[in-house]
């Protein structure tokens, strides 16, 4: 059976939230609830089944408008919370790197990997920022010291690291509440 | 580029919702309406962009959300809680001398 205008509009609504971490099975059952009582207006009024279709979707916003409302809206503490121990996570990693004494690049790469996964994993929706977070401040200094660019190379662990764990997070929500 | 009146809106979008649903009850689909309606279509804000807004107040505590079954469809139902209600008393005051200002400094 062919999907109709407002089905399509939903399942993309839906793959933009969910991909944001945004999505949730409630709040796309009321969207999907005051869509269909527009069409319904519009049927009432006497349009076409696609007339009102387009008045109900051009009524509701594009999904570009919707989701970045969403997206503003749900900036959670928990945002910052996570952030600013992302923050704290890579200033104590550059700090240890500092050390004369310090001499296990791998644990430190394995360290940053980590703890970038993990604040990705706990919830924070943007893996580069994450990344960066952690990542930089390494790099950053050894930079100061040597003038190395290629010293930037470090910031790959964060980064693998940031969105393996927002990739598991996005599994973890798929299973729970599949489409 | 954005309208001033929709830009303007956004800054006072809570106290708007929440003078709506002090009204009594009602779904998203109806608060929408009602905005619409008492401004004479002037707050015409995309439709969709209303709902993180009355998310966000139930999870600030100042609506309480439940589902009805009564219709052929279920809808979200929207509550005041105590705490918005205080909450609508604090942002009208506000707009009060906010409005009595801005009237004030532009001479009307």
């Amino acid at each position: 059976m062919k999907e109709n205008r407002i089905q399509t509009y939903l399942r993309k609504l839906e793959r933009h939230l969910w991909l944001r971490g945004l999505a949730d099975q409630n709040d796309l059952a009321e969207l999907e609830s005051h869509l269909l009582e527009t069409v319904e207006q519009g049927l009432d009024q006497g349009l076409s089944l696609v007339a009102a279709e387009t008045q109900a979707l051009e009524r509701f916003g594009s999904v570009k408008i919707v989701v970045s409302t969403f997206e503003k809206e749900r900036k959670s503490v928990m945002q910052n919370i996570l952030l600013a121990v992302a923050v704290l996570a890579g200033l104590f990693s550059a700090y240890v790197d500092s050390r004369p004494t310090w001499d296990d690049t791998g644990i430190l790469a394995g360290g940053l990997l980590m703890i970038s996964g993990l604040l990705t994993l706990l919830g924070h929706r943007k893996p580069w920022l994450i990344a960066l977070a952690v990542g930089i401040w390494i790099p950053l200094h050894d930079i100061y010291l040597s003038h190395d660019f290629r010293l930037l190379l470090v910031l790959l662990f964060p980064l693998v690291g940031a969105y393996g764990g927002w990739l598991v997070r996005l599994g973890i929500r798929k299973t729970l509440h599949p489409a | 580029m954005p309208s001033m009146i929709g830009e303007a809106l956004k800054g006072h979008l809570d106290l708007l919702l929440l003078a709506i649903l002090a009204e009594g009850p009602a779904h998203g689909y109806a608060v929408i309406e009602s905005l619409r309606r008492r401004s004479s279509g002037t707050f015409d804000l995309p439709e969709g962009t209303i709902y993180p807004a009355l998310h966000r107040l139930e999870s600030q505590g100042l609506l309480h959300s439940s589902w009805s079954e009564d219709s052929a469809r279920r809808k979200r139902i929207y509550q005041m809680t105590p705490k918005g209600l205080q909450t609508l008393a604090k942002r009208q005051e506000e707009w009060m001398r906010f409005s009595k200002a801005i009237n004030a400094t532009v001479g009307i």
